[in-house]
This record gives C-alpha cells, sequence and structure tokens, in this order.
C-alpha cells in the first residue's frame, strides 16, 4: 500500500519538478540565445529595432524580432574588419585572462598545498585572513592598493590589473578546502614508496585535485573575463588598455548597428570554457568541504 | 599532514608574499589611511573621518542603497536555488542537463548581458508586455526607482546557479537509506523534509546565505553597467560613493567609507567564522 503510494507521489513529484525546470532553463537561457540571434540580424534592421527604444507612446510596443529578414553575418565582419578598437579591446580581454589564469596556476596550488597538508606555527592565522579578504569588496583596499602600485611603478600598466588577481583569496579558498578533503592514506601511501613533500604534491596531490583545478580555473576565468571595478581605477588614464568588459556601456551607445555581434562573441569564449569545464565545476565543488 | 619540513618554505613563500604585498599590506595600509588627515603631515586624527563620512549624505544613501539590494537579492537566491536543488534531486541523473543550464550564466559575462537587458526592459519591451497582458500599467523600468528591478534580476540571473550547485552537492551527499526508512515507517514527503532534509542541510544552507549576502553586499557591476558611474539616487551604491571620491582623489574618505564597509562584511564573517565548520580542520 505505502509502496505504490509513495511510487506514483514520487512519479507526480517528478513531473512537476521536470516542468518548472524546463520554463525557469528556459528563461535563464534566454537573454544568452537572443544575443545569439539578434547578432545574425542584418546592422540596417538592428539599428531601426534599437531606434524604436526609449519611446514612451502608450499604444506601441517594441516588435519582437524572432526572425531576420535575411540572416547575416555582417555585423562580424564589421566589427573584426572594421572596428580594429574592438578587436583591440578583445585582446586586451584575453591578454589580461590568460595571464591571471597563468599565475593563479603557479601561486595557489601551492599555497593551498602548504595550507592543507603541512601543520606549521601562523597556518590558522593565514588561512583566517585569507577568509577575511575574501570577503571584502575591492573597494575597500582600493586606495592603499593604489599606493602600492604607485609605489612599485606599475599604475596603469597592465600589471596592475594582472598581479593582484593572481592571488586572489577566494581561490586560494577553494583550492584549500578541497585538498584538506584528501584522504591522509593516499599521502601516506606515496610517502611509504620513498616520496617527499615535492613529489607527493605533483604525483599525489596535483592529480587528484584535478576536478577542483578545473573549477578553479573556470571560475576564475569568469571572474576575469567580467571584470570591472580594477580596471577603473588601476588604467583610469588609458582607455585603449581596457579590457572588453568594461566598455559594453559606451559601445552599447555608440555601435547599436553592431552591439549583439559584440556581446556574442564575448560570451563566446565563456561558453566554450564552461562546457568544458562543467563536470569538473560540479565534481570540484562536490568534493570540497562546503560547510 | 607534514610537520617540520624545510620544504614547506618553497610552497608557502611564493604564493604569501603576493597575497602580503598586493592584499594584506593595501589592507593594513588602510586602517592607518582612515586614522589620518592626509595632508603632508599625515596626524593622526582618529576618528575624525569616520565622524565625517558617516554626516555625509551621499555615504548614507550609498549605504542605504547597498543594504536595501542586498537584503532584495538574497532571500530571492536563497530561496529560488534551495527549491531547485531540491526540484533537481527528484530528478537524480536526470538532472543534470538542468543544472548546467542553471549554472552558466554564472560563467558568462554580465556586460556583454547588457545590451539585451535594456531591450527586454524597455518602456515598449517584452517585460511590459507580460505586464500590461496582466492587466497591469506600464512600468517605467529604467527610468525610476524601478531599476532596482532589471539590477536585481540580472544579478540573481547570473549568481543563482552557484548555489545550487553547492545546494545540490549537499543534498547528493544525503544518504538514500534515510528516506527510504523514513518511507517505510510512513513518513510522507513534508514529514521527510522536515525531519531529514532540514536539519542535515542547515550548514550548508547558512555558508550559501552568508557568502550571497556579502557578495550581494557588494553588488556594483551589474549596477553600472546599468546605471552607469552616476546612476540614479535609489541604485547610487556604497561602491559608487568610493569610486567616485576616488576619482575626486579624496583618499581619506574613500578608507573610511570602506572600513564602515568593512566592519559590516566582518559581522557577517565572524558569523560564518564562528561556526566550526569552516575552521580549524584538524580531522587528519
Amino acid at each position: 500500500m505505502t509502496g505504490t503510494k509513495g511510487l506514483r507521489q514520487r512519479r507526480t513529484g517528478r513531473a512537476i519538478s521536470t516542468l518548472l525546470l524546463v520554463i525557469i532553463c528556459g528563461l535563464t537561457l534566454l537573454p544568452i540565445v537572443l544575443t545569439f540571434l539578434y547578432s545574425f540580424f542584418p546592422m540596417s534592421e538592428m539599428k531601426a529595432f534599437l531606434d524604436t527604444r526609449n519611446s514612451y507612446d502608450q499604444g506601441r510596443f517594441m516588435n519582437i524580432l524572432l526572425a531576420p529578414a535575411t540572416v547575416s553575418l555582417r555585423q562580424y565582419y564589421d566589427l573584426l574588419i572594421d572596428k580594429p578598437i574592438y578587436l583591440q579591446l578583445f585582446m586586451n580581454s584575453v591578454k589580461y585572462t590568460l595571464a591571471i589564469l597563468a599565475g593563479q596556476v603557479l601561486f595557489i596550488p601551492t599555497l593551498a598545498y602548504a595550507l592543507s597538508r603541512f601543520r606549521f606555527r601562523g597556518r590558522e592565522t593565514i588561512f583566517f585572513l585569507v577568509l577575511m579578504l575574501m570577503l571584502l569588496p575591492f573597494q575597500v583596499t582600493m586606495a592603499p592598493s593604489v599606493l602600492t602600485m604607485r609605489t612599485l611603478g606599475l599604475m596603469n600598466t597592465a600589471w596592475a590589473v594582472i598581479l593582484p588577481m593572481m592571488f586572489a583569496p577566494f581561490y586560494i579558498f577553494l583550492m584549500r578546502q578541497f585538498m584538506v578533503g584528501i584522504p591522509p592514506e593516499m599521502i601516506e601511501a606515496g610517502l611509504m614508496d620513498g616520496a617527499d613533500t615535492v613529489r607527493s604534491f605533483f604525483h599525489v596531490v596535483l592529480p587528484l585535485s584535478k576536478p577542483i583545478l578545473g573549477a578553479a580555473v573556470a571560475l576564475s576565468f569568469a571572474d576575469a573575463w567580467n571584470m570591472v571595478e580594477q580596471p577603473l581605477i588601476y588604467l583610469a588614464s588609458t582607455q585603449n588598455r581596457m579590457p572588453l568588459s568594461v566598455m559594453f556601456n559606451t559601445l552599447s551607445s555608440s555601435e547599436q548597428g553592431v552591439i549583439f555581434a559584440s556581446a556574442a562573441l564575448y560570451i563566446m569564449p565563456a561558453l566554450l570554457i564552461y562546457s568544458y569545464f562543467q563536470e569538473d565545476i560540479l565534481l570540484g565543488i562536490q568534493l570540497s568541504d562546503m560547510k | 599532514m607534514f610537520a617540520k619540513k624545510r620544504s614547506l618554505w618553497l610552497f608557502l613563500l611564493p604564493g604569501l608574499m603576493g597575497l602580503m604585498v598586493f592584499h594584506l599590506v593595501p589592507f593594513i595600509g588602510g586602517i592607518y589611511f582612515s586614522l589620518t588627515d592626509g595632508t603632508v603631515h599625515n596626524r593622526l586624527v582618529w576618528f575624525e573621518n569616520y565622524r565625517r563620512v558617516w554626516g555625509n549624505a551621499a555615504f548614507r544613501q550609498g549605504l542605504g542603497n547597498s543594504l536595501e539590494l542586498s537584503l532584495l537579492s538574497t532571500p530571492l537566491i536563497f530561496l529560488f536555488s534551495f527549491v531547485l536543488a531540491l526540484m533537481l534531486k527528484t530528478l537524480r541523473e536526470r538532472s543534470l542537463p538542468y543544472r548546467n543550464i542553471l549554472l552558466m550564466p554564472y560563467l558568462v559575462p554580465s556586460s556583454a548581458l547588457l545590451i539585451i537587458w535594456m531591450v527586454l526592459f524597455d518602456y515598449g519591451g517584452i517585460v511590459n508586455r507580460l505586464v500590461v497582458a496582466l492587466g497591469l500599467e506600464r512600468v517605467m523600468w529604467l527610468e525610476s526607482g524601478a531599476l532596482r528591478v532589471p539590477i536585481i534580476l540580472l544579478y540573481v540571473w547570473k549568481n543563482m546557479g552557484f548555489s545550487v550547485v553547492i545546494f545540490s552537492a549537499a543534498l547528493q551527499s544525503l544518504p538514500d537509506e534515510y528516506y527510504e526508512f523514513a518511507m517505510l515507517e510512513g513518513a510522507g514527503p513534508v514529514r521527510q523534509a522536515r525531519s531529514i532534509t532540514l536539519p542535515l542541510i542547515l550548514p550548508t544552507a547558512f555558508l550559501v546565505f552568508v557568502l550571497a549576502w556579502v557578495n550581494a553586499f557588494k553588488i556594483f557591476k551589474e549596477v553600472y553597467f546599468i546605471g552607469g558611474a552616476y546612476p540614479r539616487d535609489e541604485v547610487y551604491t556604497l561602491q559608487h560613493f568610493m569610486n567616485n571620491r576616488f576619482t575626486k582623489l579624496e583618499y581619506q574618505d574613500v578608507t573610511t567609507a570602506a572600513y564602515s564597509f568593512a566592519l559590516i562584511v566582518l559581522v557577517f564573517f565572524a558569523l560564518l567564522y564562528a561556526r566550526k565548520g569552516v575552521r580549524g580542520h584538524d580531522r587528519y
């Protein structure tokens, strides 16, 4: 009796969940899908469409555009061939993001290893500071950071944006929480075979940390690719060194014809990274100590 | 756990140096900043700066707005992500594609979404079509205090997936046997949720809530994209106040505001840290 009732309950539960999830996922995807769709409209059609914005005529709505008169790659062509500034800003984003990721790969797993597998005085203090710094917004250390950068002669150079992000506390936290959870037997087994701390790092801890490494790379990519606060301050007087993420709200008013293609192009690398690392993100977070 | 190994320095030092120079030293330097007068003499004025900044109307407005935006978006993220995680759990292994879609916005740069957001929330846009279809008056989403709505939705849209994943991970780690046993004993879904799911999920829920709150309190990007550097009063955040003071070279004001801000964040932090879970993992 209870068995069949429970089964039926579960089945209706599953049906309702599926229905709601399909709707919510559809809404989640909508802005991305529309951005890509609109990027294939002819420039003139898009411009005309965007010009119908900001009309306060009660009787009129903007059209709902779902299919272009002709599918056109003109926006992309115009953007990539005729507007060198776009490519330059895009490449700035690429440069900053790659440099930040390279630095993080070098510094963060090693630091997390030290904080999770070594016992030494001050370890808890360092971890406490990491946690605290991770929660603070960028603006808290903004003014003194600028002084630091000035002292080091890095203001208005790419390094001012790159260097602090290389040591981003959140990723130290993320890696450390994962490494803490690696069963000690695995490391001890390595030690029996005569491995030292360095060997155990490269041959035991790093391979086991693969999911969280993937997760950290993907999440950090997203951070760096979308950064706004740091370049606004550190690169204030050098507009052409800005990453594209900062410039979208200027572009959206001046480059109406190609704005959707520029947005779509900027989303694309993020989607590629995501599809490559999505399992790592799920697994990495699942295996980390997140409570 | 390694003890007394000299190789510790090899692993610890490079990262720690960077953390010190680019994060810790500025943090400590800022405290000094907020207590001095900013002239060439750098006289210690103790809490004079704090008195001035807290008396400033723009500061109070920014603080109020930041609090308000975070108080509106945090419960949204928290409740939605919990419910979504529960729904995902009922689907078991078939939930994967949904989870992947829900997390996707977290990776997508919100800067690039700005334009489509402006189109959707235009006075003649799709959102207002829905509003009219529901028999209500059109809303000026972008030109009035209602600007909060598109900003919060952009923020929630982007950040909810991460909470869903954390919740899902926690829900998945609950042993199935508990539920099977409860079912045998005749406990319905509500009873199961109250007696099994909620108590076991509480530590994770707490983490999600605090992280979501602290992060929402830092909301700036989304406001900057939609409202610019000098947005309407209703969405002028604390970060705007700091950025704008910064461009006027009033460093004392910036850091003082920042530390007032930090103090509030650190109260959340104390809440988080006071619990055992995050602290010393001496289990190994």
